[in-house]
C-alpha cells in the first residue's frame, strides 16, 4: 500500500461534523407519520434544463442524469453531444433510456400535477403584472400627452362634418379604435331624447330613467334604440346591470349601439358633434388618499376613463360611480345608501381650487364652464364610508 | 371586471406594430419566459450579495447584471455592468453577455465583448444567469493569458500594480 492510499484511508476514517454530534433517536414502532414537503423534493423532482418538474423522464445511460425527454432532445440536437450535467458524452438519443418508474413517483407525490402547474402560472402571470404596472403607468401619461396633441385636429374635423355620413365615419372610426377598453357611461337619456326631440330637455328624462334597483329593461319604450341596448344587457345578465352604465368590453357590441346611433341622427337633423365627451375620472387627490377604503379596494380600478354623451348629468355619474362600486367590492351597500356620500368635483384649471359639483349640470355645461381646454375632461370624485 | 384601460393608450399599442409582435413572439417563446422567470425569482431569492440581474424594463429577453470585483484582485471594490440579451432559443444556446462597464481584462476587448468557453462552445443548457455571472467573476480573478482578445492587458498581467493603475485609469461607474 503506498503513502497516498494511506492517506486517502485516513481521510475516510475521520468523523464527519454530523458523526460527531448526532444523538440516537429512538425507532418509531408507532403509526407516526412524518410529513416531507413536496417543496423540499422539488430540486430532486425538477428538470434542470427547463426548471419545471421532470415531463416524460429520460435518463443518460452512462451518468445516470435525468431531463424532461423534450428538453434533451432539444439540447441534444442543438447543442454539444454531451451531457449537459456533466458533460459525459451522448452520442445519439440511444444514449438515453425513458424512466417511467421516476415518472409514476412524480405522479405519486404529485397527484395533481395539473394543479400545480396551473398554480405555477398564476404565480408567473402575477410576476409580470406587477413587472408591467410601472410601464402601464408610464405609457398613460405617454398616452394623454398624444391624445392632447390629437385632440384639435379631431374635434375640428367633426365640426367641419356638414354632411352627417361624413361625420358619422368619423365617429365609428373613434368608436372602433376606442371601442375594446371604453366605457360608456349613460345610454340611455340621450337615445331617449333623440327618440323624441321634442322633449324639453334631458333633466325632464332624467328621473324616470335610472331605476334604483339598476335594472329598468322593462320599463324601457319599445323603440330600436331601446331594443339594442336590452340585447346588450342581456349578454351580460351575470352580473347586475343597469341601462345608465352600459360598459363595453367588446368591439362588438358597442360597434352595434355605436350604429343605433348613427341611424339615429341619419333620422336627425340635429347634428351629433357636442353629444360626445371624453373623460377621466380620477379620486379626489386631498379627499380620496391611499387609505381610503373605496381607493383600496378599487386599486389600479380607481381611475377611469369614460366615454359618454355630453348631456349626461352629473347625477348619472353618482349612479354609474354607486354601481360600478357595488360591481367592484361585490359588496352588499344599497345603492341609494351610497349615492349620498359621493362628491364630484372639477379642478377650473392647475393649482386652482376644486369646485364640487350639481347633480343637474350635464357634462357638456360643466365642460364649457369650468374645462374648456381640448383635451378630455378630467373630474374627481370622493367617497365616505358612513 | 370589465376593462378600464386608457383608450388613446389602446389605440396607440395597437398601432404600433413593432410591439404587437414582439409580444406575439414571447406569447410563443412560453417555455422560455418561462425558464427566465424561474431564473429571477431563484436570483432574487439568493443571499448573494456579490452578483445580481434583473430585467432591462419590459423586454425579458434583456437583462442587466451585475457583479462586484472578487477580493484579493486588482478589481476588489470595482463594480461592473453586463448586459444579457437572450435568444429565443435559450437555454439551448447561450446568451450573448457583454461589459457595459469597460473593463481592463485580458479576456474583454474594448467594446466590452467576453472570450469564455461556456459563452461559446462549452455551453450547457445547465447554465443560467446566476453561473454565467459567477464564472465571469472567476474569469476576472483568473485571467486565460493564453488566448488573449486584449493583448496589452495580457502583457501587463504579470505587474499586479501596473495592471490595476491601467484598470482604474479605463474604470468608470
Amino acid at each position: 500500500m503506498t503513502a497516498s492510499e494511506q492517506i486517502g484511508l485516513n481521510k475516510t476514517w475521520e468523523l464527519s461534523l454530523y458523526e460527531l454530534h448526532r444523538t440516537p433517536q429512538d425507532t418509531i414502532t408507532d403509526n407516526t407519520e412524518i410529513a416531507v414537503s413536496p417543496r423540499s423534493l422539488h430540486s430532486e423532482l425538477m428538470c434542470p434544463i427547463c426548471l419545471d418538474m421532470l415531463k416524460k423522464t429520460m435518463t443518460t445511460k452512462e451518468c445516470l442524469h435525468r431531463f424532461c425527454s423534450d428538453c434533451i432532445v432539444t439540447a441534444l440536437r442543438s447543442g454539444n453531444k454531451e451531457c449537459p450535467t456533466c458533460r459525459k458524452k451522448l452520442v445519439s438519443k440511444r444514449s438515453l433510456r425513458a424512466d417511467p418508474n421516476f415518472d409514476l413517483l412524480i405522479s405519486k407525490i404529485h397527484p395533481s400535477r395539473d394543479e400545480y402547474e396551473a398554480h405555477q402560472e398564476r404565480v408567473l402571470a402575477k410576476l409580470n403584472k406587477s413587472h408591467s404596472r410601472e410601464a402601464l403607468v408610464q405609457s398613460i401619461t405617454v398616452g394623454m400627452k398624444a391624445q392632447s396633441q390629437n385632440r384639435p385636429n379631431r374635434s375640428r374635423k367633426a365640426n367641419e362634418a356638414a354632411g352627417v355620413e361624413n361625420h358619422d365615419e368619423n365617429l365609428s372610426n373613434v368608436a372602433n379604435n376606442n371601442a375594446p377598453a371604453a366605457e360608456t357611461v349613460p345610454q340611455n337619456p340621450p337615445t331617449v331624447q333623440n327618440a323624441a326631440p321634442t322633449a324639453p330637455a334631458a333633466n325632464s328624462t332624467v328621473p324616470g330613467s335610472p331605476a334604483p334597483s339598476g335594472r329598468s329593461t322593462p320599463s324601457q319604450p319599445p323603440s330600436p334604440v331601446s331594443s339594442s341596448v336590452s340585447s346588450a344587457s342581456k349578454s351580460f345578465g351575470k352580473r347586475p346591470k343597469s341601462t345608465l352604465t352600459s360598459e363595453r368590453s367588446e368591439a362588438e357590441e358597442s360597434e352595434s349601439s355605436e350604429r343605433t346611433e348613427q341611424t339615429d341622427t341619419e333620422g336627425e337633423p340635429e347634428p351629433m358633434t357636442i353629444n360626445e365627451i371624453e373623460l377621466v375620472f380620477k379620486p379626489h387627490p386631498t379627499e380620496m388618499l391611499g387609505d381610503n377604503s373605496l381607493v383600496k379596494a378599487l386599486k389600479e380600478n380607481s381611475i377611469r376613463y369614460i366615454k359618454t354623451t355630453a348631456n349626461a348629468t352629473v347625477d348619472h355619474l353618482h349612479k354609474y360611480l354607486a354601481m360600478r362600486l357595488t360591481l367592484d367590492l361585490d359588496s352588499q351597500l344599497s345603492t341609494t345608501h351610497s349615492l349620498l356620500n359621493f362628491c364630484i368635483y372639477v379642478q377650473p384649471g392647475s393649482g386652482q381650487q376644486y369646485v364640487q359639483l350639481n347633480g343637474n349640470q350635464t357634462l357638456g355645461q360643466v365642460n364649457d364652464k369650468y374645462w374648456k381646454v381640448n383635451r378630455p375632461l378630467e373630474m374627481y370624485y370622493s367617497w365616505k364610508k358612513t | 371586471m370589465a376593462q378600464n384601460v386608457n383608450p388613446f393608450l389602446e389605440q396607440q399599442s395597437s398601432s404600433n406594430k413593432q410591439s404587437d409582435d414582439s409580444r406575439k413572439l414571447q406569447n410563443d417563446n412560453h417555455a422560455v419566459t418561462k425558464r427566465l422567470h424561474k431564473e429571477l425569482m431563484n436570483l432574487m431569492m439568493s443571499q448573494d450579495k456579490s452578483i445580481s440581474a434583473f430585467p432591462e424594463g419590459e423586454n425579458l429577453f434583456k437583462w442587466i447584471g451585475t457583479i462586484s470585483g472578487p477580493k484579493d484582485t486588482v478589481y476588489e471594490a470595482l463594480k461592473f455592468k453586463l448586459s444579457f440579451l437572450f435568444p429565443h432559443s435559450y437555454p439551448y444556446t447561450a446568451p450573448t453577455v457583454k461589459f457595459i462597464t469597460p473593463c481592463f481584462h485580458p479576456n474583454v476587448d474594448t467594446n466590452g465583448n467576453i472570450c469564455l468557453d461556456i459563452l461559446k462552445d462549452k455551453w450547457s443548457a445547465l447554465y443560467d444567469v446566476r453561473t454565467i455571472l459567477l464564472s465571469i467573476q472567476g474569469l476576472l480573478a483568473e485571467p486565460n493569458n493564453d488566448s488573449p482578445l486584449n493583448s496589452l492587458a495580457a502583457e501587463k498581467w504579470t505587474d499586479q500594480d501596473a495592471f490595476k493603475k491601467l484598470v482604474l485609469e479605463i474604470y468608470k461607474e
